[in-house]
C-alpha cells in the first residue's frame, strides 16, 4: 500500500458538498506532512500545531476557490506556507534570500537521496542548518514529492528560483552528510 | 536505507495524537459552520437579492434618495408656486379659476347657440331680377 494517496482518491468533491466525512479524510490525510512542513520551518511545536489548525479552518472556507480537485494538496501547502510567512513577518524573518543562478544541469529524482538509520539524526540537524528558502523547497519536495511546478506555486516563486534553491540545497544536504561521514566526531 | 520522507514523518509521529485532537476540532466547527439547507425559492431569492440589489446597494441608495430629493422639490413648488406664472398661488385659487373658466364657456357656448345674422340662412327663395324690378315699382 503506498504512503501517499492519489490525488484522485481524495474526497475533495464530496468535501465542496459539505460532507464532514470527506473533511476528516483529508485532514487525516494531510495532517502530520502539513505539521512536519510546518514545524521544520517554524520550529515551535505550539505554533505548528496552531498554523495547522489554522490551515484547516482557511481550507474549509476557501475550499470554492480551488478550480481542480486534484491540485488539493498542493493548494493545502500553499495555504500553510502563506500561514507560516505571516507568523515570520509578525516575528521580521524573512523567507527569501539572494538566490543563486539556476543550475544548467539540474537532477531531478525525488529518491536520489537515501540516509542511513545511523545517519537519520544528522540528516534532521542538517536540514536544520539550511536557509529557510532552500529548506522550504527541499521539505516540499522531500514531504509529498511535488513537482517543480507545484512548489512554485506553493512558494509563489519562480520557477527557475525553485530549482536554483532545490538545487543547492540538496548539494549542502551532501556536502553535510559527506563531511559528517569523513569526520564522525 | 531509508527515504527523507520516511525519516522526516517518523520524526514527528509522536505528534499525531494532538493533531488528532486539533482535526476534531477542526471538524466540529466545520460541522457548526454549515448552516441547514435553504429551500429552493429561498436560495434563489438569496442570489437574486445578492446579485441584484445587495452587490450594488450603493448605487440602489443614491438612486433612491435622488428620487426621493426630486418628488420633495417638485412637491414643495406644486404647493406654493405656479408653475406656469411663477408666482404664489392662494388656498382659494384653484377653485376661483375653475369658474372662472366655466363663466368664460359658457358665455362661448352661448354664443354659438346665436349665431350672427348674416350666416342665417335666408327665409325666401331667391328671385329673377326683373321679378324684383316690378316687386320694386309697384
Amino acid at each position: 500500500m503506498p504512503e501517499v494517496a492519489a490525488p484522485e482518491q481524495l474526497p475533495v468533491s464530496q468535501a465542496r458538498a459539505g460532507e464532514p466525512a470527506a473533511w476528516d479524510a483529508l485532514f487525516r490525510r494531510y495532517q502530520l506532512p502539513l505539521y512536519v512542513y510546518v514545524f521544520e520551518l517554524v520550529r515551535h511545536e505550539q505554533t505548528s500545531l496552531d498554523l495547522v489548525q489554522e490551515t484547516f479552518i482557511a481550507a474549509v472556507k476557501h475550499l470554492g476557490s480551488l478550480r481542480e480537485d486534484r491540485k488539493f494538496g498542493s493548494w493545502l501547502f500553499g495555504i500553510a506556507h502563506q500561514k507560516c510567512l505571516q507568523h515570520f513577518r509578525k516575528r521580521t524573518e524573512v523567507l527569501c534570500d539572494e538566490v543563486p543562478e539556476p543550475p544548467d544541469e539540474f537532477e531531478d529524482a525525488p529518491d536520489d537521496l537515501l540516509i542511513r538509520r545511523e545517519q537519520e539524526q544528522e540528516f534532521m540537524a542538517l536540514i536544520n542548518q539550511l536557509p529557510l528558502p532552500q529548506r522550504s523547497v527541499l521539505l516540499l519536495r522531500f514531504i509529498e514529492d511535488f513537482s517543480l511546478d507545484e512548489i512554485s506555486r506553493i512558494t509563489e516563486t519562480q520557477l527557475g528560483t525553485v530549482k536554483s534553491r532545490l538545487h543547492f540545497a540538496k548539494r549542502s544536504l551532501r556536502k553535510l552528510l559527506e563531511a559528517k561521514n569523513e569526520n564522525p566526531a | 536505507m531509508k527515504t527523507p520522507r520516511e525519516i522526516l514523518l517518523a520524526q514527528h509521529r509522536a505528534a499525531e495524537a494532538r493533531l488528532d485532537v486539533i482535526r476534531q476540532t477542526t471538524l466540529a466547527a466545520v460541522t457548526r459552520m454549515q448552516p441547514p439547507e435553504p429551500a429552493v425559492h429561498a436560495t434563489l431569492f438569496q442570489t437574486l437579492w445578492q446579485e441584484l440589489f445587495f452587490s450594488t446597494r450603493r448605487t440602489w441608495t443614491g438612486l433612491a434618495m435622488v428620487w426621493a430629493l426630486i418628488f420633495l422639490v417638485n412637491f414643495s413648488q406644486r404647493d406654493n408656486v405656479n408653475s406656469v406664472t411663477g408666482k404664489p398661488v392662494h388656498s382659494g385659487g384653484p377653485v376661483m379659476s375653475l369658474q372662472a373658466q366655466q363663466r368664460w364657456m359658457n358665455e362661448l357656448f352661448a354664443d354659438r347657440a346665436l349665431p350672427p345674422e348674416v350666416d342665417r340662412p335666408r327665409n325666401s327663395a331667391p328671385k329673377p331680377r326683373t321679378q324684383a324690378a316690378q316687386t320694386a315699382a309697384v
